[in-house]
């Protein structure tokens, strides 16, 4: 008998033949909730003539679970090495705004859909110099986009150096089908980002905004970073090995 | 009760026991097994009307075999027997020894390595059908495969007996 053999009778052998462990009405209960907040999602177009007073750090379209309602979107300083949590934040619908500049590509992919990240104009109160906020969005066969997630900064300048606020998946404990990456911008010269969970790194893709050269739209993907998981410290270096 | 629920129901009664069983011998642990497998018909639920006239079965299987692969990093550094196999299926010692098997077998191997031997050798897909499942290309589940039953061949060369295969 080789190894495979082996490795087939021991699988089939270890097998219980128990069932029932599973209770089907939570799981009916939680998909229902999942199906709900997906829902709220695909209606995300029909939030948009919603009067918007961009105060929030984030606009969520998905609807975390109440359990889920206190993780929100992270703030980090200018030269954050580490990430704290914001003390300002209201959800609110996304703006109907056309996209400014490109849509960056990303190459995540949903099915049809694409994971796509550009900039829309934002006005926030009491923030003249906030103008732009980054929205994580779907793009569909058809080009049709659509707004998953906006971070806007809530007082300063949206162009200061240094990075802005991060999105973050709001469904950390069950993440839908097409989770949103963790992502945000940095204004400066960075070739490299790279965050950091429990002593591990992991680097972000980078794109450059069409609109503003200094502006760097990074996100990481799911593969490297689980979607929702909050960071401990994201740092940035340029081209020259320098850190940012 | 509607009835997509009560497929549902039946759905769930037919096929979490295989499920778990291959979340379980992915993560190493009936928690994390239990939870993936979870997980996965938690969507297969939320996309009950139109999984259901497909193949749900397969589409829960990919969704839990992905959350795992995605999620679970940790490489598997305990395989618990924490349970008493059963006992009307055959001799327990064969299980015993079968458990012992598995948890040196599939320790050694990366989360996308014990994906694939979960779905060759458990479900006994074709390559084909696991490269789809995975998203990956057929020569990645080949050469996966190989490096995989390479690994268990370096692991398991001085194991004298083969467990529950002389029943």
């Amino acid at each position: 008998m080789n190894e495979t053999d082996r490795l087939r009778a021991a699988i089939r052998a270890t097998e219980p033949d128990d069932r029932g462990r599973f209770d089907v009405d939570t799981i009916m209960r939680q998909g229902r909730r999942l199906r709900r907040r997906r829902r709220v999602v695909r209606g995300g177009a029909a939030l948009l003539s919603v009067i918007v007073v961009a105060v929030g750090v984030a606009a969520v379209l998905r609807q975390p679970d109440p359990f889920e309602r206190s993780a929100q979107p992270a703030a980090t300083s200018s030269t954050a090495t580490t990430v704290t949590e914001p003390t300002v934040g209201a959800a609110t619908p996304p703006p109907a705004r056309p996209p400014i500049g490109t849509v960056l590509s990303t190459g995540i992919r949903y099915g049809g859909d694409e994971r796509v990240f550009y900039f829309v104009a934002v006005d926030v109160p009491r923030a003249p110099e906030v103008t732009i906020g980054l929205v994580a969005g779907r793009r569909s066969v058809t080009g049709a986009l659509t707004v998953d997630y906006l971070v806007n900064d809530v007082e300063g300048s949206d162009r200061r150096p240094g990075f802005h606020e991060l999105g973050y998946e709001p469904s950390a404990q069950l993440l839908p089908d097409d989770p949103v990456p963790t992502f945000g911008y940095f204004v400066g010269p960075a070739t490299r980002i790279i965050g950091s969970v429990g002593g591990q790194r992991m680097d972000a893709e980078l794109a450059r905004w069409s609109e503003d050269a200094d502006v760097v739209v990074f996100w990481f993907h799911p593969q490297v970073l689980r979607p929702g998981q909050r960071l401990d410290g994201i740092l940035a270096w340029d081209a020259q090995g320098r850190r940012l | 009760m509607a009835r997509g629920d009560a497929e549902f129901v039946e759905f769930v009664q037919a096929a979490s026991g295989r499920l778990a069983h291959a979340a379980y011998l992915m993560t190493g642990d009936h928690h994390q097994a239990e939870d993936a497998a979870q997980t996965a018909l938690v969507r297969t639920y939320a996309s009950w009307s139109r999984v259901r006239r497909d193949d749900p079965y397969a589409y829960t299987r990919r969704v839990m075999i992905n959350y795992i692969v995605d999620n679970w990093r940790r490489p598997i550094r305990e395989y618990p027997v924490d349970e008493v196999p059963h006992q009307r299926r055959g001799d327990v010692a064969d299980e015993v020894t079968a458990r012992r098997w598995l948890q040196i077998a599939l320790g050694a191997l990366t989360a996308r390595q014990r994906a694939i031997v979960v779905l060759r050798y458990l479900f006994d897909l074709p390559e084909q059908q696991v490269a789809r499942e995975l998203d990956v290309s057929l020569g990645t589940v080949k050469s996966t495969t190989s490096r995989a039953l390479e690994k268990l061949r370096q692991n398991l060369v001085e194991l004298p007996t083969a467990p529950g295969g002389d029943r």
